[in-house]
């Protein structure tokens, strides 16, 4: 029963590097809390100091009811899966399994029981008796996972566990843990670089950069509202296209311009645009919400095509307007089409997303 | 794509030339190596008589070996330069290993100072060591016994070897030590109980190291030891006297000095390669 909260959490690396700024964070007893963000942006620190593997510079820190900030790893009653598995390679897996359980006094007997529940959850039986080298990274991992359950905790951290494994290993694995917070709710804190893996594990998503969050919501809160322009370009995938536009009001209606552009905007938009007329703003459009042909009346444009990817599920449009790069994903994949062919690109009415040039914060009405 | 095969020394000869070519190289390279040895055995098993002659004599004899081994200022240096070499091994590895792990994990000003100094200490010619190291034992009283030899053999050995286990805690992720950490270790525990296992290859290596390099250590021997402390480099050396040199004992002690080294050799052989190559 561990809820973990983080309040003006600060690392500082000697006095040039700010690597934690000021990150407040509330994770509820049992949630799973995804930390994404691209490498640098202090999301591995954050845990390691959750983690106790890392002194914060200022700050709290607690689990549960207790402030932990200054206490050592081994008293957090926290387990931790790294990486590349940081299993003890000198022990058997049955022996790394029994480590912690060891280390805390527990009876051998106790400790062979937790050890079958776990293996039986992961499937690890008929490893027990081998060394990590004669594993393959899937079951290491597996066998990282199963070493954090037999101690049963109250906080898994998760440090981008996944990264080492082939994409169709890593699916599994995401199911897998997913699977095992079903079975076994414990608050988790699950860091990673793909969004992907940040959207599908977490009740909660935090995106972080340059050491501060940026946005705390469900994954369909940070893809439907994001709080920024970084947000919006970093969730998603392919990512979100931005066009540099100019906001014109004329005879009651609202249009946004750019070169080879020109697409009036519905009511809502109109409203929250009306402070910017004549001013630039940046327009965001996921990829999956342009189609080809000609859409709703005055929100299309010509683009030119410059590279085709056939998925064999659908195709993805790279397309060039002016200076901008468009994605155009969804196009279905019987369509033909070959590169420096001119599309007809459609916007869905109600998917645009607004942003400040100057803030990068989304306008809205 | 084209199939590159390395091209063969001697293109022009057939295969079977280029083999026995190759053969004869790795004989010749081998017998130059091998026959300082064997001729040092054949030399311990002439009688004094025939020491000048060894091609030629056919009389052998194990007299200088049981000559040698009735000398017990001898045998008391076997007995030395074992319990030396062993004791500055255990000792040397206890500060090596620790302060390798220091200078691998840690990355604050003592790690810095610590790796400045060894460093320094590693560019110094080892022969201008010692002189001074005579005055210091002298002063400190340690001058010809065990602490006044192992003393500064640990020393060498802690500068020279530390940057080795460096580079093999290096070589172990420290994650495995934050999981130990996380597992219910103190920083010392992960220490011990996962990271010096794992470096276990490596530490076993450099003991074979440590202890080659103490049994066959002449200088320091030499300077810092007299007559209680004789150790078996020094001894053998002292066959040269005034009434000559008595080639045929110089001779058996060596053969009887290359046995441990070459047992000790032959079987830490495995570990040495394993070792250094993490």
């Amino acid at each position: 029963m561990a809820a973990i909260s983080l309040s003006k959490l600060n690392k500082h690396y000697g006095s040039l590097f700010h690597a934690v700024k000021d990150v407040d964070l509330e994770i509820a007893d049992k949630e799973f809390v995804a930390l994404v963000g691209p490498s640098g942006c202090g999301k591995s620190t954050t845990l390691r100091m959750i983690a106790g593997l890392e002194d914060i510079t200022s700050g709290d820190i607690r689990i549960g009811d207790r402030i932990v900030n200054h206490l050592p790893p081994r008293d957090r009653d926290i387990a931790m899966v790294f990486q590349n598995y940081a299993l003890y390679q000198h022990m058997s897996v049955y022996d790394n399994l029994a480590f912690g359980l060891r280390n805390k006094k527990t009876p051998e007997a106790e400790i062979k029981a937790a050890i079958d529940r776990a293996a039986g959850m992961l499937g690890l039986h008929e490893l027990l008796a081998r060394k990590p080298k004669q594993l393959s990274g899937g079951q290491q991992q597996r066998v990282a996972l199963g070493r954090c359950i037999v101690r049963n905790p109250e906080v898994f951290l998760f440090d981008e566990p996944l990264s080492n494994l082939d994409a169709k290993l890593r699916a599994q694995m995401r199911i897998e843990i997913k699977r095992l917070h079903a079975a076994i709710p414990t608050t988790s804190v699950f860091v990673t670089h793909d969004q992907v893996e940040a959207m599908t594990l977490g009740d909660r998503v935090v995106i972080m950069r340059d050491g501060r969050v940026q946005q705390v919501g469900t994954p369909l809160q940070v893809y439907g509202k994001p709080a920024n322009k970084f947000v919006a370009g970093f969730i998603g995938a392919p990512a979100m296209n931005f066009v540099n536009v100019t906001v014109r009001t004329e005879g009651g209606a609202t249009a946004v311009e750019a070169t080879g552009l020109k697409l009036t905007v519905g009511e809502a938009y109109a409203r929250a645009l009306a402070p910017y007329n004549g001013k630039p703003v940046i327009m965001g459009a996921r990829p999956e919400h342009l189609a080809l042909g000609e859409g709703a009346a005055g929100l299309s444009f010509d683009a030119h095509v410059e590279v085709v990817e056939q998925l064999g599920s659908e195709i993805l449009l790279e397309t060039r307007l002016g200076s901008h790069g468009i994605t155009v994903a969804r196009v279905p994949a019987e369509t033909v089409i070959a590169s420096g062919d001119q599309v007809r690109v459609s916007v869905q009415p109600g998917r645009l997303h607004f942003f400040d040039t100057e803030t990068e914060l989304p306008i809205t009405g | 794509m084209p199939i590159v095969t390395r091209p063969h020394f001697l293109p022009g000869l057939p295969q079977w030339s280029r083999k026995t070519l190759f053969a004869l190289a790795l004989f010749g390279i081998c017998f130059a190596f091998a026959f300082p040895v064997l001729w040092l055995i054949l030399t311990s098993l002439r009688p004094e008589s025939g020491v000048y002659y060894v091609h030629r004599g056919t009389e052998f004899t194990l007299g200088s070996f049981a000559e040698v081994l009735s000398d017990d200022r001898i045998v008391s240096a076997f007995l030395n330069s074992a319990l030396i070499s062993t004791l500055a091994t255990v000792f040397s590895l206890l500060v090596t290993v620790s302060s390798g792990y220091m200078l691998s994990r840690f990355t604050g000003p003592a790690s810095r100072i610590w790796f400045g100094t060894i460093y320094v200490f590693r560019c110094v010619p080892y022969i201008s060591w010692v002189l001074p190291l005579y005055f210091v034992t002298q002063s400190w009283g340690i001058y010809d016994t065990y602490t006044g030899l192992l003393l500064p053999h640990v020393a060498v050995h802690i500068c020279f070897f530390s940057w080795l286990m460096k580079g093999f805690f290096d070589g172990i992720d420290p994650s495995m030590e934050y999981a130990a950490m996380i597992d219910g270790c103190t920083r010392w525990g992960a220490f011990i109980r996962v990271a010096v296992p794992s470096a276990l290859p490596a530490i076993s290596a450099l003991a074979v190291l440590c202890w080659l390099f103490t049994w066959n250590e002449f200088l320091f021997a030499l300077i810092l030891t007299g007559n209680r402390v004789p150790m078996i480099t020094v001894v053998m050396a002292q066959f040269v006297t005034e009434m000559g040199l008595r080639w045929n004992l110089m001779a058996a002690t060596a053969v009887m000095a290359l046995v441990p080294a070459f047992l000790i050799a032959l079987f830490g052989q495995k570990y040495v390669i394993r070792g250094l190559r993490i």
